[in-house]
């Protein structure tokens, strides 16, 4: 039940498909709508003029919208990425996490690209990757940027991304460093339940992730292919481009953007990270294969669903909890929050498959 | 041969475990289950989480409800009034019979009622925390109270008390022992847990009881008069006193298996009559002279799956294995393996010089006979192990690093020399 009062009233409707949560959904969409697509004429959007106001980027500068959105974003990340370690505070996991989460935000999404920007360089994401951020492997950018940037590029999302998700699981990235995740899990944190724990969602997200990873890879090969050829072949600069505009308008502004945080309250916070970005569908796949896991702790499970209603990637944890298998979803984005909300401390997360106990005592036994 | 038709009496966590497991290993069996408490298995150690809107009522429930038609297993809503052995047959509170070729009783637990004076005369106010009826009685009685009063040390007490807690009504836990749950927690960790329910605003009354009620003209409790003769005047009283076998309806009945607080059952969970089994909170196992009654959902699950076993033509004997228990008290956890029972064994304690942190390891001065700790996390299937080995106590202290089970990050440093441990 809902707490007393006025506020708890609200408490409880904006965090559960209530008025104001339907409410604050249209909010954000309108404001993502104006910020994509409310340019007038002169190419001068509402918000620029915003910025302006606030002394933000230069007087009559058409992108200061853009920098006032990373602020926005940036103060977002830190003040729930506070409120997140006021609850959450007990929990060495989640206060490394969050402070990592805060301050990769701040500098490597915000701060470092804003001063390139400042010094007249174009501005570069080191946070970002590709898949998640196609314009990386373009050959627009390979031909206007230096090669340290470009080889962190290629390197970065070949090597070092996979590597790294094979060793920790695809949470170094999903709940540690990417933006998408940093907003969720801080300022979005009181919406982690609005997942969809059912079945079907499952089977939807089974489709819908791979399907848009695909649809990237081969928008990618087909820019590639075209600037390869060099104009050799007419028809397929014309495919490449028309899924470059068509994957930008739908997957990067409309998934990512529009429907990813406007769908929080309703949908909870992790829509687009569940059920369409590419790069968590290829940090998944290397997750699957690697050493991450959730461990269960053997007969301990009292099946109250606190795991799974706290799960923001919709997996239903206590069907493994209750069953006794220690398991490793591809969706699973390792923020920890199963393991702290478990009133019995029957789940952690570990790198390592450690041996079966059986193993161990064999090992005890030659021991002693 | 037609198949073979198994009710099982009761959805709680043993019932359920019994009917799913029992159709992974029997596809033709006709299985029924009946509960007069909810149409869907749910689960009860929940509810406080629901009661402090964490959880949705559908949250409650384990399974997906579309699994109870997959695995056809039929649920029917309703009481039984009467066993009737030799015919094999039903009876239930509508009049409808139903026949069965096993039966397994699973009926659980019901809370135990308080007689103190007054208590005959207030009709509102007064509840206990253990059903889903339970929950819709405190969700109206936490909207409508300012203070109230909750008699119990036990779990189910200080589940309730934090509930309460959370929605700012303030709240007397009135607890007849000089600490929570003697039972399972030392002096010292009672005072851990003590000092943390005050830091929460609780105020805790110990080595008291309840000496009477009274209600206000309407009917609704008003206030509770103590032993110590102390007054609280208060709009809600939760009677969390324990649990007892929900048997007293077999005693009506045409056949009656034999009962011993709990129904008696041998060590293949069979009770006196053929072909019924009972299980989980309402079973008392045999074991030689003893009788074993652990009311605690871990051995109901371990019961359920059991008769499963047995109703599909395993011939095992029940052995319990090490024992196991775990609580929350607020935000500290607990944890016990093997015999924790500090009037019973020896122990050693560590404490954490400035957390509320615990590990109590009991022994007889050589060898480990269990473990407990309070606020950390500890990886109880190994330290299980230790003690079904009958480690050394020394050999066991050495190595508790590597059952420690808090996140990354969060495990604390434990001392395992000797001094450390008193």
């Amino acid at each position: 039940m809902k707490r007393k009062g006025a506020a708890g009233w609200l408490a409880h409707d904006v965090t559960h498909r209530g008025v104001t949560a339907w409410a604050l959904a249209l909010a954000i969409l309108g404001f993502y709508v104006v910020l994509y697509w409310g340019d007038n004429a002169q190419g001068i959007n509402p918000f620029d003029r915003v910025a302006w106001a606030l002394h933000i980027g230069r007087h009559g500068q058409s992108g200061a919208k853009w920098t006032l959105y990373g602020a926005l974003y940036t103060a977002a990340v830190t003040l729930g990425g506070i409120a997140f370690l006021r609850r959450y505070g007990h929990n060495r996991y989640q206060v490394v996490r969050t402070i990592v989460v805060i301050v990769v935000q701040a500098t490597l999404a915000f701060s470092v690209p804003l001063m390139m920007k400042m010094a007249g360089h174009p501005e570069h994401y080191f946070s970002y990757l590709w898949p998640l951020k196609m314009y990386y492997f373009e050959p627009g950018f390979i031909r206007s940027n230096p090669a340290p940037l470009v080889l962190w590029s290629f390197i970065g999302s070949l090597v070092i991304a996979p590597v790294l998700a094979v060793i920790y699981g695809k949470r170094w990235y999903c709940s540690w460093v990417c933006g998408c995740g940093g907003l969720a899990n801080t300022a979005g944190d009181s919406f982690r339940h609005l997942s969809d724990k059912s079945e079907k969602a499952w089977r939807f997200e089974r489709v819908s992730i791979y399907a848009t990873l695909i649809i990237t890879v081969v928008t990618t090969a087909l820019v590639l292919a075209s600037a390869f050829v060099q104009g050799a072949h007419p028809q397929l600069d014309l495919w490449s481009e028309k899924f470059r505009t068509n994957y930008g308008l739908i997957v990067s502004s409309l998934l990512s953007g529009i429907i990813g945080v406007a769908a929080y309250p309703i949908g909870g916070t992790r829509v687009w990270c569940r059920y369409f970005c590419p790069m968590a569908a290829v940090l998944g796949l290397f997750q699957r294969a690697g050493r991450f896991r959730i461990r269960v702790k053997e007969d301990q499970c009292i099946s109250c669903g606190m795991c799974s209603e706290h799960c923001e990637m919709g997996i239903d944890v206590r069907a493994y909890a209750q069953a006794n298998e220690s398991f490793t979803r591809a969706s699973c984005v390792g923020c920890g929050m199963c393991s702290e909300v478990c009133p019995r401390g029957v789940l952690t997360l570990e790198n390592a498959h450690t041996k079966a106990p059986q193993e161990q005592l064999v090992q005890l036994r030659l021991k002693k | 041969m037609s198949a073979r038709r198994i009710v099982i009496l009761g959805n709680g966590v043993a019932g359920a475990t019994c009917a799913l497991d029992l159709r992974a290993r029997d596809d033709r069996a006709e299985i029924t289950v009946i509960s007069d408490e909810s149409d869907y298995f749910f689960s009860r150690t929940a509810l406080m989480y629901a009661l402090m809107d964490k959880l949705p009522r559908a949250g409650l429930e384990p399974y997906e409800r579309r699994v109870w038609e997959r695995q056809r297993i039929t649920r029917v809503r309703g009481r039984v009034t009467d066993l009737d052995a030799e015919r094999k047959q039903l009876t239930l509170a509508d009049g409808t019979t139903r026949a069965y070729d096993a039966l397994v009783i699973a009926t659980g637990a019901r809370p135990r009622a308080l007689s103190v004076p007054g208590i005959e005369r207030v009709r509102s106010g007064v509840t206990s925390f253990v059903s889903l009826s339970d929950l819709d009685a405190c969700e109206s009685l936490v909207a409508t109270s300012e203070r109230a009063v909750v008699v119990g040390g036990g779990l189910i007490g200080v589940e309730l008390v934090e509930c309460l807690v959370h929605h700012g009504v303030k709240t007397t836990f009135v607890v007849r022992e000089p600490w929570c749950w003697p039972a399972g927690l030392g002096a010292e960790e009672g005072a851990m847990v003590a000092d943390h329910l005050r830091k929460h605003g609780v105020d805790l009354r110990f080595e008291r009881t309840v000496a009477s009620v009274e209600p206000d003209a309407s009917g609704r409790v008003s206030a509770v008069t103590l032993s110590s003769g102390e007054r609280v005047a208060c709009e809600m009283f939760g009677v969390c006193v324990g649990v007892e076998p929900n048997v007293a309806w077999l005693r009506a009945c045409k056949s009656v298996p034999e009962i011993d607080g709990a129904i008696v059952v041998d060590d293949r969970l069979r009770t006196s009559i053929e072909s019924v089994w009972a299980a989980g909170d309402c079973a008392a196992v045999r074991a030689g002279t003893a009788l074993v009654h652990e009311p605690i959902w871990y051995t109901a699950k371990r019961h359920g799956a059991f008769v499963a076993r047995q109703l599909s033509g395993s011939s095992e004997r029940y052995t319990a294995p090490v024992f196991k228990n775990s609580a929350k008290f607020f935000e500290l956890e607990y944890t016990a393996v093997g015999q924790c029972d500090p009037r019973a064994h020896k122990s050693a304690l560590w404490t954490h010089k400035s957390l509320p942190i615990a590990a109590r390891l009991f022994h007889d001065g050589a060898t480990l006979w269990g473990f407990s700790a309070l606020g950390s996390r500890w990886d109880t299937t190994m330290i299980g192990r230790w003690v079904e080995e009958r480690r050394p106590l020394d050999w066991a202290r050495a190595r508790l690093r590597e059952a420690q089970f808090d996140p990354e990050f969060s495990r604390m440093r434990v001392e395992t020399s000797a001094e450390a441990w008193r």
